[in-house]
Parts: C-alpha cells; structure tokens; sequence
C-alpha cells in the first residue's frame, strides 16, 4: 500500500478512537478508545520511518516503548475504576463530574 | 462694633442659641426648654427695644456688613444687619409677640408630648424672622425668607402624626416655594448685574436701572410676597395652615411670618414705586383677594379659619396702601393688625382650649367663655372692624386716606365695602360664640387637668395685647415722622368724610350680624348661607383648591408616577437586567467548568482542530 | 498489488471494523472482543510493514494482557445488572461532528507536511530491534521496566480495599 493508505488508515483508526472517547459512558470503553489511538498512533510511527529507510528500527522501538507505557497505564487506570466503583457506586462518566462528594 | 449693632447681633443669637440648646440638649426638659426660649426672646426683646429707642429717623441707619463667603467670580455671601426705623420696629414687634405667644403656649401646649420640641422651634423662627427683618442685603434676605418657611412648615406639621397637618405643612411649603421660585430669580436678576449691594445702596441705585428690567424684577420679587403672603392665586395655604397649634396661627400666621411680604414691599419700596405698573396690578390683586377673603370669611364655621381668611383681608389692604404709594399707611396697619390678630389668635385659643373644638357653634354650646376670652375677643373684632378708638380704626384710616389720595374712587369704594365686610364677619363670629343656646353659664367648667398657672399664662398676653388695642392706634404720627418724614401726616383725630363713611359701614356690618346672630331669638344663620350655591362657592375657597387640584396637581401627580414608573422599570430594570445578564452569563460560561471530562476533550479537540484547520487554510 | 499489500489491506479493513465495533456496540464484552479483533489487524498491518517483532508484541500485549484485564476489571466494576444507558442522539452527532472535523484538520496538515525521500527501506526485524534497546536505547528499555514496576505496585495499591470499606471520593 502506499504511503497515504496507511496514514489514511490510521487516521480513520484514530478518529474512531476520539469518537469513542467522547461519546461513550463508561470508563472501560473510553479506555478502549484511548488505545485504539495509541494504537493508530503506532501505525503511524511504523510506516512513516520505515519510509526513511535506516529508522526502521528505532520506530519498531518506539512503538515497543509505547506498548510498554501503554500497557502500564491501562493496569492503573482499570485499578483506579475498581476503586472509582467503589467510592461512587458506579463508572459513569456523566455522573461522575464532581471532585468532592 | 457700635452699640446698636450689638444689640441687633444680640437679639439674632439669643433665639438661635435657645432652638440649638433646646433642640440638641434639653429634649426631655420641658419646663427648662420653655425658660431657655423664654429667656433668649425677653434678651432680643429688650435688645429690640433699645434699638427702637436709638435709631430714630431713617438718616441714622446704620448698616454693618461682613463678607462671610468670597468668591472669586461674582460677589460674595456676606451678612450683616440693617438698622434704620423700619427694621428696628418691625424687629420689636416681632421678638415682643413671639416672646408674648411664648408665654401663652406655657398655657396652651401644656401636657403636649412636643412641648420641647415646640419651643426649640418657636425660637428657630424667631431668629429666622429676625435675621430677615434685620438683613443688610438681598441674598441675606433670601436664606432668612426660606428658613422662616421652614420653621413654619416645622411648626404646621408640628402634630405630624395627623394626616391633615402633615398635609397642611406640605401644601404651605410648596406654595409659597412657588412664590419663592420668582423671588429667587428677582434677586438672582439683581446681583447679578449690581453686585450684592446692602439695600441702601440697592435702593440708591434704583433711578438709574433700566424700566423693563425694573419692571421684571418687580414682577419677580411680587411672586415671592404673593406666596409668603397667601395673596391672590397663592392663598390656599393659609386656611389650611391652621391645623398647626393656635399660639403659632398666632405668631406666625397672623402677625409675624405672612407679614414678611408685607414687610418686603416697604423695604424696597424705592424699587417697587419706580415699576408703576407691577404695582398696579398689585393694588387690584389686593382689592379683589380682600374682598373674596373677606366672603370666605363670612361663611366659615371654624372659628380660626375665619381669623386666617381675615388675615389674608388684613394684608392685602396693607399691600393696598404700599402699593398707593404710602409706607407709613402699610406698615402702621401691619403693627396694628399683629397686635390685634395675635390677640383675636389667642383669646380664639382660650375658648378652643376649653371645648377641645375649632368649630363656632359648639363652641358655643359648650357654654362658659372666660372672661379673658370674651375680653380679648371683643377687643380684638372692635380694633379688627376699625372701630374708633381702637388701633385698628386709626390703621384703617391711615389705609383708606391712602388709596383716596392716590388711587381713585373705583379702588376706594371697593376698599370701603370690604370694611363693612370685615366688621360684619369679626362680630358673626363673636355673636356665635359668644350668644346663643348653652347648657351652662357662669364660672368656666372644664377638665381640671388644665393647671391653674395654665389658665394665667394664657390670659396674661391677652389682657396685655387687649390694652395694647387702645394703645397702639397713637403711634401712627410718631411712625410717619421715622419713617417719612418731610410727608404730611393727617392727624389721628380728624374725623371728616372719609373716617365717617367707614365707621359707619362698620356700625352696619356690627348691626347686622347683631341681627343674624346677636340678638335674643337671632337665627343665626345668615342671608349668604342661605343661599346654598353662594355658601358653598365661599365655604370652598371659591372652588380655586379645586381647579389647582384638577390642573396643577394632577399634573404633578402624572409627572411623578410616570418618573416613578421611569425609576422601577427603566432604570431599576436596567441594573436588574445588567445583574441578571451577568448572572446568566456566569452561568453560561460556568457551563464550561462542569467537570465533566468528555465536554473537556471536546473542547480541546475542537479548539486543536480549529487551529489546524486555520493554519493549514 | 504484491502479497504483503494485499496482506496490509485486509489487516487493515480487519481493524477498522473491529475498532467500529469496539466503538459502537452496546454490551461492553462485545466491545473488548471486538477490541481484541481489531488489534489483531493492527498487527497483521505491522506484518505487511515488515515489524514482525512489533506485531507479536501487539498481540501477547494487546490482546493476550490488555484485554484479559478489562474484563476482569469489568466484571469488578461496571453494573452489569443494570440495563445499558439510553444512547443520546445529541451526543453522538456531537461526537461524529467533533471527530471528524478533526480527522480533517489532521489530514489537511499531513498533507502539507514534507516528506522527505519518498522509497521505502529495508525492513529491520528482531535482531535490530534488540541491538537498538541494548545500545542506543537502553535508558529507554531500563525506565520501561522500571515504569512497569512502579505501575504494578501502584494498581495493586489502588484497588486495596481499605478497612472503612467504602472509602473517600
């Protein structure tokens, strides 16, 4: 595929991803759209320096760092939900627009 | 400082140390106010007297004058005093009769919840009224004049919780400020192009002003006197104003304040004469509110407001001869009439005191006058009707001589039939109290809580002002030699056609309100009241209050709810309606900060997209 | 079109319509799923970009830990007992208006960007990678690993359930 495919594909994968994000109720699905835009967001990174050719590899490990944080961040913020339904009773973003209780 | 000049500040300060005393210190004391103000008024009597007794003839006066508010543009406020023999005696009249009004309210206020406040007041007036009788200079005039209409509006209102005193005080200060507004601009003309001359010098510079500007001025200062006065257009107040106590009817409503226009007239009589036609008008405005007055007077049931429609009768005959041309003939009647009118005020007083009632006729049927009363009574209609020998015949006189002399047969015959009335109505008046059914006779009944010191203090000045009756109407050469001298002066006694013709309209109006109501079986109801349009038409002010109310007042009334309706709802509503724009514009934009995460990244979103969009444009 | 492009583009359809149905399902399970499928095509699309090592990491992360946690953390947090929130229409417009206002200006500024040398290079596999974090990026592979550990001991700490029980907002 040629270059613009792939960043039209992660365009589109990003702009789902943002779509998700504000629309969705739930935390754990906005947290599912958020990584569908690292993800893009990867995509991204990949196509464009395999394009410059001796890159290649530092974009692989780019993308491996992002995992890497990534999947760190996704393991604190399903704790934090945990504790979020605790506190509140629920994981409802529209509800949940308050600091102090 | 010379000695009259002293005497003159003295008389001023010793009223307005005795209001400032009584009013700020000695609100709870009332026996003390009442000496306080006591005292000051016998000091600015006695101060008075002497300088009646010093400044003899008009080439003595004395005028004494500091600048007291320079400015760089235009003259000064400066106060000073005023001495010459029209000042000095007016001045006396005025301090004795308040001090003499004073003493009487000792009687009369007795027991009155206000009974300090009442004196602070009558002193306030009397510094107001001296100051302005005392005045060196026009401005100076004016401050007086507005604090004098102060003080009566103080002392109308004085029981402020009545409606119709409050009423009553409220229609007195806003007509005579209408007067009062032309009075203003007649000074305001005056310094404006002669600087803030003493009246002296004013008045020496009057020949060399312009007619039509004299004439406007004139017109001007008549505005303000028509107003203080309660003459022409400008009356209704004053019958109104008789809500306020008696002994202030007395002092001021009779003898003292009304007069100032009077007053005001003599003292720039220079500039007055040399506009002819202002006084023209004058003259016939006199003559036709004597006569109407005098019909008013002749139809009312309460006892003062026959005695207020009589005063405005008695001024405007005063204006009358001022405006033939004579000061000694206004001025003397002037004295006369406050000796006489004050004295009517209080004996009036007495019985009031006694029936708890203004009205004449039961009054009368309560029965039992004191002899002060009947005393003070009789001698006050007797000099009120110009009866010979009393004051008031020889003020009269001296009035009707004027206007024979200068004012043509028309003027004078009318002048004339308003004598006969004023007798007619004084005795209607006397015989209705004093005769008729009654359920008691004899010794005065009453509540006793009236103290026999009470019954004293109030028969006291009238015993006195009735003597005075017999005594004042000699003065009248010894006037006219301080006043004018060099004019020739008719003698008291000279009884020719003139004096005749009125002593005998006099005898006529006696006789026939004899007849309506003196007499054994009178009916005492009279041939105007029988006629009931004609009653009615003179019970009603000649319906002018009407016409003002219709005109005049609604007017006002439409302009202040329309500015009412202008304060609630367009400028209210205009700061409402900033308040509540800022409010929902707070909210609006509060909206921004709902903590609610998805509006945040939309907004960031957005924003970024928008940058972008406009870069990559 | 040559075989990996061909792969690439069926990767790719494979994941826009698993991300679509991440997005757009209503029962939260159906979106993990579909969650799963579309990083599994996000992965066969680094296939046909020659980072076969990357694309394995895709998977074991992605789908193999990432998606395994979410439901747990689903079954421990959402109520599953209550019915699903009525959808808004305004708030979808809202969201389909916003999101591709700025997929646009996205690609309006990568189309203005330069890109410079415009012919693919060789492909690097595993063996670069690992030379790469253990030379030029070691700092970087250090503080990943560092950063995961501080993660797991944090999520642990969060969740603890503290002796009050429900614990403060």
């Amino acid at each position: 595929m040629t270059l613009t495919a792939y960043l039209g594909f992660a365009l589109a994968l990003f702009g789902i991803g943002l779509y998700g994000l504000l629309q969705r109720r739930s935390l754990v699905a906005m947290l599912i759209a958020v990584e569908l835009m690292l993800a893009a967001v990867s995509v991204n990174v990949i196509a464009l320096t395999r394009l410059q050719g001796r890159s290649a590899g530092m974009g692989q490990v780019v993308v491996l760092v992002l995992v890497g944080v990534a999947a760190a961040e996704t393991a604190i913020a399903l704790s934090l939900f945990v504790a979020i339904q605790r506190a509140a009773h629920n994981i409802d973003v529209e509800k949940l627009s308050e600091l102090k209780r | 400082m010379s000695a009259p000049v002293t005497a003159a500040l003295l008389a001023q300060a010793a009223p307005l140390a005795a209001c400032l005393i009584v009013l700020l210190a000695l609100r709870g004391r009332p026996r003390a106010a009442a000496g306080v103000a006591i005292l000051a008024l016998s000091v600015a009597t006695l101060a008075t007297g002497y300088l009646v007794a010093v400044v003899a003839a008009p080439a003595v006066h004395q005028v004494a004058q500091a600048m007291w508010l320079p400015l760089q543009t235009g003259p000064g406020l400066a106060f000073g005093v005023l001495l010459d023999p029209l000042a000095t005696v007016m001045a006396f009249v005025v301090a004795a009769i308040t001090l003499l009004v004073m003493i009487y309210s000792l009687g009369y206020m007795a027991g009155d919840p206000g009974f300090a406040r009442y004196f602070g007041f009558l002193a306030l007036f009397g510094w107001a009224m001296l100051g302005l009788v005392l005045a060196s200079n026009l401005l100076q005039t004016l401050v007086f004049w507005e604090l004098v209409g102060l003080a009566s509006f103080l002392l109308i209102g004085f029981w402020f919780e009545r409606p119709a005193a409050a009423a009553a005080a409220r229609k007195a200060f806003i007509m005579t400020r209408v007067g009062d507004v032309g009075f203003l601009f007649g000074v305001l003309l005056l310094v404006r192009s002669q600087g803030n001359l003493t009246i002296p010098d004013l008045l020496a510079a009057v020949p060399g002003m312009s007619p039509g500007f004299l004439t406007l001025v004139a017109a001007l200062l008549l505005m303000g006197v028509i107003g203080k006065s309660a003459q022409g257009p400008l009356f209704t107040w004053l019958p109104d104003a008789m809500e306020g106590p008696t002994p202030v009817s007395a002092l001021l409503h009779s003898a003292t304040m009304v007069a100032a226009g009077v007053f005001l007239v003599a003292r720039l009589h220079e500039l007055f004469m040399a506009a002819p036609a202002v006084m023209h008008v004058l003259l016939w405005m006199s003559i036709v509110t004597a006569l109407a007055s005098a019909t008013m007077a002749m139809v009312a049931e309460d006892i003062k407001r026959v005695l207020a429609y009589s005063s405005i009768s008695q001024l405007a005959y005063m204006l009358m001869a001022l405006a033939a041309g004579s000061v000694t003939g206004g001025f003397f009647h002037l004295v006369t009439h406050a000796g006489f009118k004050a004295l009517l005020f209080m004996a009036a007083g007495i019985l009031i005191h006694r029936a708890h009632t203004n009205d004449m006729r039961a009054i009368s049927a309560a029965g039992g006058v004191p002899r002060a009363g009947a005393i003070g009574l009789f001698a006050g209609s007797l000099a009120l009707s110009g009866i010979i020998p009393f004051s008031g015949y020889f003020s009269k006189e001296a009035v009707l001589a004027t206007l024979g002399g200068h004012a043509g047969t028309a003027a004078l015959a009318l002048a004339y039939l308003g004598a006969g009335l004023t007798a007619y109505y004084a005795f209607r008046m006397v015989f209705l109290v004093t005769r008729g059914p009654s359920e008691a006779s004899g010794a005065p009944h009453g509540p006793e809580a009236h103290a026999a010191g009470g019954e004293t203090a109030m028969a006291a000045p009238v015993l006195i002002l009735s003597a005075l009756t017999l005594l004042l109407g000699w003065i009248g050469a010894w006037l006219a030699a301080r006043l004018e001298p060099g004019v020739p002066w008719r003698g008291a006694l000279e009884i020719g056609a003139g004096p005749a013709t009125a002593l005998a309209l006099a005898a006529g109006g006696i006789a026939l309100a004899w007849f309506e109501y003196g007499a054994a079986n009178a009916p005492r109801v009279s041939l105007v009241e029988r006629v009931s349009w004609l009653r009615d038409f003179f019970a009603n002010n000649w319906y002018v209050d009407r016409l003002y109310a219709a005109t005049f007042v609604r007017a006002a009334t439409a302009l202040s709810r329309a500015a009412r309706w202008n304060d609630r709802t367009v400028l209210d509503g205009a700061g409402d309606g900033v308040a509540a724009g800022t409010v929902g514009g707070g909210r609006a934009l509060a909206w921004f900060q709902s903590g609610y995460v998805q509006m945040y990244v939309a907004v960031g979103v957005s924003a970024l997209a928008a940058l972008a969009l406009w870069i990559t444009s | 079109m040559t075989v990996t492009g061909m792969v690439s583009a069926a990767s790719a359809g494979v994941a826009l319509l698993g991300a679509l149905g991440a997005v757009g399902f209503r029962n939260i399970f159906h979106n993990i799923l579909c969650f799963a499928l579309a990083m599994l095509g996000v992965a066969g699309v680094f296939l046909g970009l020659g980072a076969d090592f990357v694309a394995v990491v895709f998977v074991l992360v992605y789908v193999g830990a990432v998606a395994i946690a979410m439901v747990y953390a689903v079954m421990l947090s959402q109520p599953l007992d209550q019915a699903p929130a009525p959808r808004r229409i305004g708030k979808i417009a809202a969201a389909v208006v916003i999101a591709a206002t700025f997929a646009l200006a996205l690609w309006r500024v990568m189309r203005g960007a330069w890109w410079p040398g415009l012919g693919w290079g060789p492909a690097q596999g595993a063996a670069e990678v690992g030379r790469h974090f253990l030379t030029d990026y070691v700092l970087a592979f250090e503080l990943v690993s560092v950063l995961l550990v501080v993660a797991m001991m944090g999520a642990v700490m969060v969740a603890r359930r503290t002796t009050e029980g429900g614990g403060r907002w």
